[in-house]
């Protein structure tokens, strides 16, 4: 299966030690323009995950191409792709990324933001993306980790 | 964060960096086991608080604890955020990470402080991996003889 997901820390022990296996994931996407130009980081992020998995860092506005390119290498593919926030998904996917269902894991509290699980807290920028993404037909699913009960209350 | 500070000169720093208060109380018990320590500190990464902010916690108690030896970091997931922010603080800090800490590991740390910080580092992987044993089977191997 593929997992489209939000999460403030991208690759870190959630991913690895639950989400790689429950996915049987062969493929990890990190889509973060920070990220996508600091190669220490990215050397650091990848150390701990299986060789069997490949993982890769693009620019959000990449997307679209690096899932194609997946895809038609592959066919039928099991990934996770992974944003560090909801703008970046929503930017993603109105450049063309389209999936069904985004998985929000992880967006921290600051100053501003309401509190809406325990791991999930939005700023009302947050909250206009995954409504707009919402209305465009895409199932939102707030689990921090697969065996969390699915709690949609937005 | 539980500072445990000392005037010791020069000895090799260890910082706990764990998910939760793990770290913290496992110094609790290497302290039951080895009385009251010198220069090292538990910090508790909480996942629900941004990355730089954490990161900031982390550096900062690295920085307070170097006396110019270096700091040894014992994290406990290889591949968590604990992990992950204390190897990211390599380039700018004299520091070495060790995952997968456990009581045995932490006491060696603790013990060998004034070696070089890449000799500390594999002696306390070495007491780490050997202080996992299927106790019982030993036992129960032992008392066939």
């Amino acid at each position: 299966m593929t997992l489209v997901r939000i999460d403030n820390r991208l690759i870190h022990g959630q991913i690895i030690e639950t989400w790689l296996p429950y996915t049987g994931a062969r493929t990890v996407i990190v889509a973060n323009d920070e990220l996508a130009h600091d190669i220490l980081q990215q050397k650091i992020m990848s150390l701990a995950i299986p060789q069997a998995v490949k993982s890769s860092f693009v620019t959000v506005d990449e997307v679209p191409e690096a899932v194609t390119k997946l895809s038609s290498n592959s066919g039928e593919y099991a990934a996770i792709i992974l944003f560090s926030n909801c703008s970046d998904a929503r930017r993603a996917f109105d450049s063309g990324f389209g999936f069904h269902v985004l998985n929000i894991g992880n967006v921290h509290y600051s100053p501003g933001k309401r509190q809406i699980s325990p791991s999930v807290a939005l700023s009302d920028e947050d909250e206009t993306c995954l409504r707009h993404l919402n209305k465009k037909g895409v199932e939102l699913d707030f689990r921090c980790v697969p065996n969390d009960p699915v709690q949609v209350r937005f | 964060m539980v500072a445990k500070t000392g005037k010791k000169d020069g000895v090799i720093g260890v910082v706990l960096v764990t998910h939760g208060t793990f770290g913290e109380s496992l110094l609790q018990a290497a302290e039951m086991v080895m009385g009251p320590q010198v220069n090292c500190l538990a910090v508790g990464i909480d996942v629900q608080k941004g990355v730089d902010e954490a990161l900031e916690g982390v550096r900062k108690a690295i920085q307070s604890l170097e006396q110019g030896k270096g700091v040894l970091a014992l994290t406990d997931l290889f591949g968590g955020s604990p992990t992950t922010m204390s190897l990211s603080l390599m380039k700018a800090e004299n520091v070495e990470v060790i995952t997968g800490v456990n009581l045995p590991m932490l006491v060696a740390a603790l013990q060998g402080r004034t070696m070089k910080l890449h000799d500390l580092a594999e002696q306390a992987m070495v007491a780490g991996q050997q202080g996992i044993k299927v106790a019982g089977a030993m036992l129960r191997k032992k008392a066939k003889k």
